[in-house]
């Protein structure tokens, strides 16, 4: 399916990729295709590559950052060496760790924040604030529209965030652990929202987590990353289940861990649906 | 309606207007009598008075500068306002009149002889001539703290033609020094925690300088990789001039007041410099 | 046109503000709540001009003081007009950057004693032609003089040591290349500030190093020249400082890090062959 007829799709084909000033490459040989309604997740150990993932598939590396990129990633019918950072991000859009830094830092309050985006565009005004509204309202965080964007709780942020880059109308999202620095509460909050902007608008999300818990809410397929390689893939529940994940630095989520110390324990389990 | 200026995509009727309009908290005009004034008028008031205070010596400049600032203030009724910052300039106003008027060079006025001391009429006036200047220039700049917010000015600025970088820079630079200021009260407070002296000799507050200013720099500098990249993400390096959301109010009247003022600035320096003004007193 | 926008890529964008936040934050904790005889208020702009170029160094430092002076609760003050001599600052700093000055130099043996030897010389001269003023040997002034004379000297001396040490220890040459750029930057600021203080404030600028200015005056000096002794003395050594303090967060950063900046592949030796075989690109 990653045929050369294919005109949509956010594709890396034979992808290494290494720092500008770095040692060597941090991904070594990645084929990946994300379909718009697709929501594939990305796992794997510290200093696995998942991070630099999430930049080179985002044509932010190396784009933004420089570096060194062998191999094509394509997002739609544009190759991201090609193109320019602002032409990439109404294509692929990128959501980070920390709630606040992503944030302008010079909005007064959150629909200006929303409205950074396609200003910066020079869209029509009418279509700012359509745009504004739209973003503000698939998050469902029109009631913080007036709030400084720097006073509010890390979860809100993210959200905040979201809309952000969502209101430049991308057609594929890149996560990278969008809820590591957050409470649970903020986790949830974040995780909800994930959830409802994966089935509404439709787009294709690459998501690196931690949280498999989150991840099996999410995801249909699932990839783990170690050492810049891809060394697991399939559909969720398989992969989050298997054995090999904690060779790879990764910790299966609850329900799985949670089956396995009953088998150790010689309690019978009821075959239910997964 | 005056024809939309190159760029000025928010005056173009190019489309079918939307069914939303811009909520009211967005670019809310201030209100008041100065501070309804458009920003960039406020800050060329800023500029000319502190310049002509500056500018032409003797007393004339700061007299003139103050008498400005003081009239625009009670026009705008923010006298009380200004009253801190008058009397933040106390320390430095002692310091001007203690050294001018005992230790002037040259003096051969003296107004008395107090021991090894002899304060001269000519420090005297050097002193009080220095004290007016100093006060002139700290109210004209609270005049304009006071009374024009960042927001406001920088999005009338880049309304101007400022580029969205410069415009950027401005507004998070102003943004980002009361978050550091935070940043560095908790820095300071788990340091005094460890230990940190404030208040002792001077080896000691050097010594505490170190672990204050090392994580405060070292933190600020971790977040620029990623606002780089979110800020490219977000468009930031797209061409072409920013929508503009709503204009500041204007009025021809300070349109003309702003040309007068700067125009007549530039000539009044020119003057003082060139020595025509030498008969001011 | 290449030249300017080279140096104000979206990186250095975002720099700036913060780099302008380091220096009115750090400046207002030195001179205002903890008091001591230097501004260290350049941390930012040196930083700039190292990693960016003089155009990027030279708006930081001008910014800064116009921001500070027109800030909220910490505003106010003399800083504003010495936005001149900080921007001279910034834009040195830039001229530093390109020559690699603040590039970290291995060394061992004979050109390291030397290095840390002159370095320390050269830091106590600078403090030399104070001494020979009449004004600080005359003890029949208000007992200030006495006071001046041996904080110069303890301080002069005290970063002399620390330098050569740190020269030495290390076993880094860069160490005297970056006290040479302070101490240049410095006697400049000096000099570049004299005739504002003179101009502007008479020569008084309200902060401690007024009484200088003062002790200076009574030996006879005229305005200009109290505001140039006053500069000479507290410029290089606060200069100094700052660029060491520039070099020592500069080293504690990543290289991934310093690579993206316009001048930061100055700041590292080729001897790192086998890192320039991959990812040896920069941004644009």
């Amino acid at each position: 399916m990653t045929g050369d007829g294919a005109k949509t799709g956010l594709r890396l084909s034979g992808v290494r990729y290494g720092y500008a000033g770095g040692q060597g490459p941090v991904l070594d040989g990645i084929d990946l295709e994300i379909q718009p309604g697709q929501v594939v997740g990305v796992v794997g150990a510290n200093e696995s590559g998942k991070s630099t993932l999430c930049l080179v598939a985002a044509g932010i590396a190396p784009g933004t950052i420089g570096g060194r990129l062998e191999g094509t990633v394509r997002i739609d019918d544009i190759n991201s060496s090609h193109a320019k950072p602002y032409e990439l991000s109404q294509r692929c859009g990128i959501l980070f760790q920390n709630p606040t830094t992503q944030l302008s830092g010079i909005a007064p309050n959150v629909w200006e924040e929303v409205a950074f985006g396609p200003r910066n565009l020079s869209l029509p005004l009418g279509e700012v604030i359509e745009r504004v509204e739209e973003a503000l309202d698939a998050l469902g965080i029109g009631a913080l529209r007036e709030r400084d964007p720097q006073r509010l709780s890390g979860g809100q942020s993210q959200l905040v965030a979201l809309a952000a880059v969502i209101a430049l109308r991308p057609r594929y999202l890149v996560l990278d652990e969008p809820t590591s620095q957050l409470d649970p509460e903020g986790t949830r909050l974040v995780g909800d929202a994930l959830v409802r902007t994966a089935q509404r608008t439709g787009s294709g999300i690459l998501v690196v987590e931690h949280k498999t818990d989150l991840l099996a809410r999410l995801t249909t397929e699932v990839l783990v990353l170690d050492h810049g390689r891809i060394a697991l893939r399939g559909p969720s529940h398989d992969v989050l289940a298997d054995e090999s994940l904690e060779r790879h630095g990764v910790s299966p989520p609850s329900d799985v861990r949670l089956r396995r110390a009953l088998t150790a324990a010689g309690v019978p389990i009821p075959d239910l649906a997964v | 309606m005056a024809p939309p200026k190159l760029g000025d995509r928010a005056l173009l009727p190019d489309r079918a207007p939307a069914p939303q309009s811009l909520p009211d908290f967005v670019g809310r005009p201030a209100q008041g009598r100065y501070r309804g004034l458009n920003p960039t008028t406020k800050l060329v008031i800023a500029f000319s008075t502190a310049l002509i205070a500056f500018g032409v010596r003797g007393w004339t400049g700061a007299l003139v500068a103050l008498a400005v600032v003081v009239a625009s203030a009670t026009y705008g009724r923010i006298g009380r306002a200004m009253l801190p910052y008058a009397l933040a300039t106390i320390p430095l106003v002692i310091s001007i009149l203690l050294v001018n008027t005992f230790l002037y060079p040259g003096a051969s006025d003296p107004i008395a002889h107090v021991g090894p001391l002899s304060p001269s009429w000519s420090g005297l006036t050097a002193a009080v001539q220095g004290t007016l200047r100093v006060v002139a220039f700290a109210m004209s700049v609270a005049l304009f703290a006071l009374t024009t917010t960042t927001n406001d000015l920088v999005s009338d600025l880049e309304r101007r033609g400022l580029g969205r970088r410069p415009s950027f820079v401005l507004s998070a630079a102003i943004g980002t020094v009361p978050r550091m200021i935070d940043r560095a009260k908790e820095i300071t407070e788990a340091q005094r925690a460890r230990g940190l002296d404030t208040e002792g000799r001077v080896w000691r507050r050097i010594r505490g300088l170190v672990p204050l200013a090392g994580p405060l720099v070292i933190g600020a500098l971790t977040e620029v990789e990623e606002k780089t990249m979110a800020l490219e993400a977000r468009g930031f390096t797209a061409p072409g001039r920013r929508t503009v959301l709503r204009a500041m109010p204007d009025s021809p009247t300070q349109r003309a007041l702003r040309w007068l003022l700067t125009v007549g600035t530039l000539l009044v320096l020119a003057a003082s410099i060139s020595g025509a003004l030498g008969w001011l007193p | 046109m290449g030249w300017v926008s080279r140096q104000f890529t979206t990186r250095v964008i975002v720099l700036i503000p913060v780099a302008i936040a380091i220096n009115i934050v750090i400046g207002y904790l030195t001179q205002t709540v903890l008091k001591l005889p230097i501004y260290l208020d350049s941390i930012g702009t040196i930083l700039v001009g190292v990693l960016a170029g003089p155009l990027a160094g030279a708006f930081t430092g001008a910014a800064s003081n116009l921001i500070w002076q027109y800030a909220p609760v910490i505003g106010g003050g003399t800083i504003g007009p010495f936005a001149i001599t900080a921007a001279v600052i910034g834009f040195l700093a830039g001229i530093w950057g390109y020559l690699g000055i603040y590039r970290p130099r291995p060394a061992s043996g004979t050109q390291l004693l030397l290095a840390a030897i002159i370095a320390g010389a050269v830091i106590v001269l600078v403090v030399i032609p104070i001494f020979n003023n009449p004004a600080y040997t005359d003890p029949n002034i208000g007992g200030y003089p006495s006071w001046v004379y041996t904080a110069a000297a303890v301080i002069a001396v005290i970063v002399a040591v620390i330098v050569a040490a740190f020269i030495y220890i290390r076993r880094d040459l860069a160490g005297l290349f970056v006290a040479l750029a302070g101490i240049a930057t410095g006697v400049v600021a000096a000099i570049v500030s004299a005739p504002i203080a003179a101009i502007a404030f008479n020569g008084v600028t309200g902060s401690g190093t007024d009484l200088i200015v003062a002790a200076l005056r009574q030996g006879g000096s005229d305005v200009l020249n109290a505001s140039l002794g006053q500069g000479l003395f507290s410029d290089p050594i606060d200069k100094t400082i700052t660029s060491f303090v520039v070099y020592i967060v500069l080293l504690g950063l990543s290289r991934r890090f310093l690579a993206r900046f316009p001048l930061g592949n100055r700041l590292f030796g080729d001897h790192d062959g086998a890192a320039e075989a991959w990812g040896s690109s920069t941004p644009a």
